[in-house]
């Protein structure tokens, strides 16, 4: 059974977690212009908002959104990946008024841009500092999203996501068939 | 990202008063509420555009207790990071201690020993009274009544003593480890414990007919700063603001973690949705805790385990990869941590989700088109911890 909520939502990834574990209860991937009508639908289904973050890693910055019920015990990790080169994703601050701290917190410490934002200013940062991003991290420190996190017991997936959590066997496999093929 | 912010004159204001005027209406004054405002409880600033005595608009500037504590996750061992729980808020710290060990403990799949469980709800509870009475204490300071304060630090005061007993300190407690607490409660504690709860009671119906029911405070609170439950859900609300709009949302129940669930209280919620809702909110609560407090205690005597796990992770620990939220019910709302474990003695990513940032950024629009001195009274009404909104 998928995740009812966000059916109609175009999703890249939709994988069941295991709440004593990971404190969520799904985790869904999507692509920066689902981000919108998905938050949409998390509002008319009297969903809440709890809070917005994003994640530095090798595969390019990872924002993730949290989302709970009142009436039941679920909470929905929304996660869209971006790339380092140019972070944009449309704000969500049209549905949830609350998001907007969090969007400017989060673009104060990763330098992610919320497009159509109404204010996107320093908001816990000093406003000289406006291209300081401390929790980006160094190039030594960084991890692959199949690093620090499970897939989850997949529900659907597309081909571009499961890759971001296969093992890295493809690589280390075409490294020995070409170390073999020098050797021969 | 370089990006052009207003800034016509550069005498006028700093950045943040200069960015709130671009839409000043005509014949209106801008003015600073904070960052040194008693009424704000720390450093919270609040510009505002006044009509006379109206407010048209509000927008809290945040930053000047900022320390970064997510940044500090990711430079410390996860041991080593449990001191900061207790300075994040200072108000319901064990609340923090709880969120951050609880992300930990799921991360690594620990089951906490009972004894551990029950010591966890007895201090966390008291904690939550001594949050409340500071609160209490301090709003009813903030709208011009200077003795009930007294009254409120009277009690606090014996908590304190009560909490210090195990923590070993009074206000920034680093009690909970990885695995259960740092220290068990010993038998003078626990006589203390069971002789305050009698007291407290005592002293609950003298609060109710001083200041509750005091036509004043009414008149002062009453209708004052609604905020109702589409606005707690749009903005994230949570804790009594949010029972104080109807929704009976506790996460000690909606949520259950550790052991609420063999305990007997209530969720006090109240209609109103204004200053007085949220008042009653957590005064009815403060009962309720006595009553946890009560039945822990007693399931205490003959809870099986230590106070904490044997071998019990050491502060160089390195959970397993992955990721964990962990959310309890705080005195002022949802106290959640989202940690991030890449397998190695540091934390990868933590990332603090505290229940006052939510709650104030509900007030901006609360407070559009209310009376500046209502402005205080509403703040007041949602219990704010600054240094837990910055961080």
């Amino acid at each position: 059974m998928g995740l009812k909520v966000l059916q109609g939502v175009e999703t890249l990834c939709v994988a069941r977690c295991d709440p004593a574990k990971t404190g969520q209860h799904w985790s869904v991937f999507l692509a920066p212009q689902a981000i919108v009508p998905a938050a949409a639908a998390l509002s008319a289904a009297q969903y809440s908002l709890e809070d917005i973050l994003a994640l530095d890693t090798t595969d390019g910055l990872l924002v993730v959104y949290h989302f709970n019920a009142w009436r039941f015990d679920e909470r929905i990790a929304l996660k869209v990946l971006l790339p380092r080169e140019d972070p944009a994703i449309p704000s969500i601050t049209s549905v949830f008024q609350g998001a907007q701290w969090h969007e400017r917190e989060t673009r104060d410490f990763h330098g992610i841009v919320f497009e159509g934002h109404p204010n996107l200013i320093p908001l816990l940062m000093p406003a000289e500092d406006v291209d300081v991003h401390p929790l980006l991290k160094a190039d030594k420190a960084r991890r692959a999203i199949r690093d620090i996190m499970d897939a989850g017991e997949i529900v659907s997936c597309t081909g571009e996501i499961a890759a971001l959590f296969a093992p890295p066997a493809d690589t280390s496999a075409d490294a020995a068939r070409t170390d073999g093929g020098s050797k021969a | 990202m370089k990006r052009q912010y207003a800034g016509t004159d550069p005498l006028a204001g700093d950045f943040y008063t200069r960015q709130f005027e671009k839409d000043r209406g005509e014949h209106t004054l801008v003015v600073n509420m904070g960052p040194q405002h008693p009424s704000t409880h720390g450093v919270l600033r609040i510009v505002i555009e006044i009509d006379g005595e109206y407010i048209l608009r509000a927008d809290p500037v945040l930053g000047y207790l900022h320390r970064m504590q997510e940044k500090m996750g990711e430079v410390q061992t996860w041991g080593q990071y449990i001191p900061n729980m207790g300075r994040v808020d200072y108000g319901h710290p064990l609340a923090w201690n709880w969120a951050y060990v609880g992300a930990v403990e799921k991360l690594m799949g620990i089951q906490v020993p009972e004894r551990a469980e029950y010591i966890r709800v007895i201090t966390c509870e008291l904690n939550r009274l001594t949050s409340h009475l500071l609160w209490w204490g301090a709003y009813i300071l903030d709208l011009g009544a200077f003795t009930p304060i007294m009254y409120s630090f009277d009690d606090r005061e014996m908590l304190l003593d009560i909490l210090q007993r195990p923590t070993a300190s009074r206000l920034t407690y680093g009690y909970f480890r990885v695995g259960g607490v740092r220290k068990d409660l010993d038998d003078r504690c626990i006589e203390m414990i069971k002789a305050f709860i009698p007291r407290f009671r005592s002293r609950l119906p003298m609060y109710k007919d001083l200041v509750t029911d005091n036509i004043i405070l009414r008149k002062r609170v009453e209708d004052i700063g609604i905020i109702d439950r589409d606005m707690c859900r749009r903005y994230g609300c949570s804790g009594p603001v949010l029972r104080g709009a109807g929704e009976p949302y506790d996460l000690r129940r909606c949520e259950p973690y550790s052991i609420y669930d063999r305990f007997d209280f209530e969720i006090p919620t109240e209609e109103t949705a204004c200053s007085a809702g949220r008042y009653l909110v957590r005064m009815a609560e403060m009962e309720q805790s006595l009553r946890i407090i009560e039945q822990a205690v007693e399931g205490l005597a003959h809870a099986e385990g230590g106070h904490i796990m044997p071998k019990a992770p050491k502060p160089s620990m390195k959970p397993p990869k992955g990721e964990a939220y962990f959310a309890v019910e705080g005195a002022r709302g949802k106290v959640g941590v989202y940690a991030v474990s890449e397998g190695k003695k540091v934390p990868y990513r933590i990332k603090l989700r505290s229940p006052s940032y939510s709650n104030l950024h509900a007030f901006a629009e609360a407070a559009q088109g209310t009376l500046l001195a209502d402005a205080v009274a509403t703040l007041g009404s949602l219990d704010l911890i600054i240094p837990e909104i910055d961080r």
